[in-house]
This record gives structure tokens, sequence and C-alpha cells, in this order.
């Protein structure tokens, strides 16, 4: 009996503590939004994970079934799926899962613009922790109610405060699909432009280069997007190009980085007297070590560089 | 004895892997890449590669172990990115994992319900 009180006392101040902040805002911005054509995969026994990639996946134009996606992301031994193979799994089917920040704001500013948004919920509570992933399809700012595709329910509706409240209790983790050239409305540069290096990291060069070449499309004015641009197309052996967009870098923001590219480039593409002008830029800027083991790397390059060369403008 | 037999093998892995890894550098060498551009303060290359190939081989037994068969793990591994695999080999155990109510049975499915009739949580949409 006196297990059982204890039981009791420890629920309640449970319920104390998770409902202490429910007083979150509906957002302002949100809109009545319902996406009504997102497919749907009724989950199978804890197979919420591939159930709900496959679902952001053929939103965004993919035909995938969680059958498909289950060897790629369920792990038998914990009966579900973590986020970072969701992410990882994304990126074999040729798209980008981008993690959204952590509000709500940007939940339904990407639902308003057509994505479907996966989220991560804490069913239980913090102690008791059940872990289910759903996708966010629709909210009703007047009902105050959120719309999902979530396990076996087709159209799952829940209250504002329930779903903030099983959000929040999985740090608010929800991420996006898109097409590598398609820029999440809610997007923020560098974590855009991160995702999209994982692409290049892991051999799949093309579409790391439609990411970033989206990346100067949304963010012109950012240098780093036309640097890594840079980077891309030189490796792809697009010398050209590269210049190109290492010129577009450091005339928005004189770097040593960008000039140390452009010089080595310039170099290869047999014009000397272009290289020996941006190298001279280089080093006149602020460089870390690696810059600047670049730097000298390139200019041994330079002196050794055959005079004759002819210049490919 | 099976210590030295498996340093034997990561040290064959690593080899093997700065011998791949490194021969196509130096056609690009004086180009600052674009995980330096991204992420500076990079400490030694060769114990960077030393500790991925660690992770590599941690990430794999983990999901070896939690069910996974050897090839699918490979490739799992093969799709992760070196922070990724970090991470993963840093706490697997502690990421959440999304699954299922079902699997939640005896006293904590009796805390959960009681947790769901005292209006905590909303897993049971039936009740």
């Amino acid at each position: 009996m006196r297990r059982f009180a204890a039981a009791c006392a420890v629920l309640a101040l449970a319920a104390c503590a998770s409902h202490a902040p429910l007083r979150s805002q509906w957002p302002e911005t949100v809109s009545a939004t319902e996406l009504a054509d997102t497919p749907f995969f009724p989950q199978t026994r804890y197979q919420c994970g591939p159930a709900a990639l496959a679902t952001v996946l053929g939103a965004s134009g993919l035909s995938v079934t969680p059958d498909e996606l289950a060897p790629q992301v369920f792990l038998p031994g914990r009966r579900g799926s973590l986020q970072l193979e969701l992410v990882a799994a994304t990126r074999r089917q040729q798209r980008l899962a981008y993690v959204l920040r952590p509000e709500p704001g940007a939940l339904f500013a990407e639902v308003a613009s057509g994505h479907p948004v996966l989220v991560l919920q804490n069913l239980g509570v913090s102690w008791l922790p059940v872990w289910h992933y759903a996708v966010v399809i629709g909210a009703d700012p007047v009902a105050e109610t959120v719309v999902l595709r979530s396990g076996t329910d087709r159209r799952r509706v829940m209250s504002y405060r329930r779903f903030m409240d099983s959000w929040q209790r999985a740090d608010r983790w929800a991420m996006v699909v898109t097409a590598p050239d398609r820029v999440p409305v809610s997007a923020q540069a560098l974590d855009w432009l991160t995702a999209a290096s994982a692409f290049e990291q892991l051999g799949q060069g093309p579409l790391a280069a439609m990411a970033y070449e989206a990346a100067t499309r949304r963010w012109p004015e950012l240098p780093l997007g036309w640097q890594l641009l840079g980077n891309i197309r030189y490796r792809a052996g697009d010398k050209a190009g590269a210049r190109a967009a290492y010129r577009q870098a450091a005339a928005l923001k004189p770097d040593a980085a960008s000039y140390n590219n452009l010089a080595q480039v310039e170099l290869e593409l047999g014009c000397r007297e272009a290289a020996a002008a941006a190298l001279q830029r280089a080093v006149d800027l602020p460089a870390g070590p690696a810059v600047a083991s670049a730097l000298q790397e390139t200019s041994a390059e330079l002196a050794a560089a055959p005079p004759a060369a002819i210049c490919q403008p | 004895m099976k210590q030295s037999k498996s340093t034997q093998f990561l040290l064959g892995i690593l080899f093997a892997a700065l011998a791949v890894v490194g021969m196509p550098l130096p056609a690009q060498a004086g180009i600052v890449g674009s995980e330096q551009l991204l992420q500076s303060e990079r400490s030694t290359v060769q114990r960077e590669q030393l500790q991925q190939w660690m992770a590599r081989d941690d990430v794999r037994q983990q999901l070896q172990s939690l069910g996974v068969d050897a090839e699918q793990a490979a490739e799992r591994i093969d799709a992760l990115t070196d922070q990724e695999l970090q991470q993963l080999a840093l706490n697997m155990d502690a990421q959440p994992a999304g699954g299922d109510i079902i699997g939640v049975i005896g006293i904590v499915f009796v805390v959960l319900l009681i947790l769901e009739l005292v209006g905590v949580t909303n897993i049971f949409t039936a009740i």
C-alpha cells in the first residue's frame, strides 16, 4: 500500500513536471493546411521508422515501400530505428534529409510549403520513453490541432498541446526530405551545406553539386556556397566552372582560401599571371594552418610551372 | 592473443585505408578542401583516420549485435558520414530508436496506462 502511495506521488509529480511547460504558443504564422495527397503506409510491428520514411520519400516523388527500407534502418535489437540511420537511408535514395531547427515555426512553415515533416515523438514520459516516428501533414490553428500520418492511423488528429508535449520530449527532432536541388523554406545556409557535403563525402558528387548550386541560388551572397561549388566542380574536372565559382566567392568576400583555390585552378588552366595575382591577394589575408600550407604548395607549384603555358580564358 | 589479432586487423585496415585515401590527394594538393572550409581546426589527419576506422568497426559490431546481418551492416555503415559514425560509436545505446508501443509490456505497460488515464500521455488512441 505504501508502495502504491509512493507510485502515485511519483506519478503526480511527473504530471506536474510535464504539464508545466505546456503553455507553448501556437505559432502566429500557421495557416490551415493539410497535405492530403501524402502517401500512407500503415506500419507493421515496430516499423514506424521505415513507414514514416517511406511516407516522406513518397511525398518527394519516390515510390519505395517500408519493407524495402526496413533492412536499411530497422534495428531488431532496439525494436526501432535511429534518427541518423533515417538520414543516411534518405541519402541512399538520392534525396537529402534536412533536419529542421527545433522550432514549431520551422515545422509548420515546411508543412505550409508542401513538405510533410517526419518527426520523432516521445509518447511516454522522459523517464519512461516510448519513441515513435510520425509524419506531420497538416495543422488547423482554429481547432488547435495537428494532423499526422501515424502508426496505423491514416489521419491522426492530435491537439496542439499534446503534440507539442510529445515532440518536446523528443528534443523537437524533425526532418524533411527533398530533392538535392530544392532547398526547404526554413533552411539555414550552413545546415543545408553541411547536409549537402555528406553526398560529397560519400562519393555522390553530382548530388552534392546540385545541392551546392541550389544553395548559391538561394543564398547568392554567401561566399561559402560558391567555395563549395567551386571545389565540387574542381573535383569533377570542371576547372573553368570551378574558376567561375571561386571568383564569385572571392568577389563576395576576400578570403585566403578562395584566392588560393582560384590561384590553383588558374595555374592548372595555364593562366600563370592570373594565378600569381590571386596568390598575391591570398598571402595578404589571414589564413589558418590548413590554408597556409595549401598556399605554400600553390606558390611552389606556381614557381615550378612552365612559363609558356597557354591560358584558357 | 585475441587483442593482438584485432589490433593487427585494425592496423591492416588502416594501412589499406591510407593507401586508398592517400593516393588521389596529391593531384589536388593545392586546393583548400570542402571539409576544411566547413570544419576548420582539424587535428592530425592520421590520428583522425585511425579513430575513424575504429568507429567504423565499433558501429559495425554494434549493428550486428543488434541483429543486423553482416552484409546489411556494411552497407549501412557505408551510408554514414565520418561525423555520423563518430556519433553512433560514442553513444548508440543512448540514442532514441523510434519504434512502437506494442513492444511495451508488463509493469511498464501498467505505468504507461496509468499515465494515460491521468492525462500525461496519449499513446493508446482507443482509450
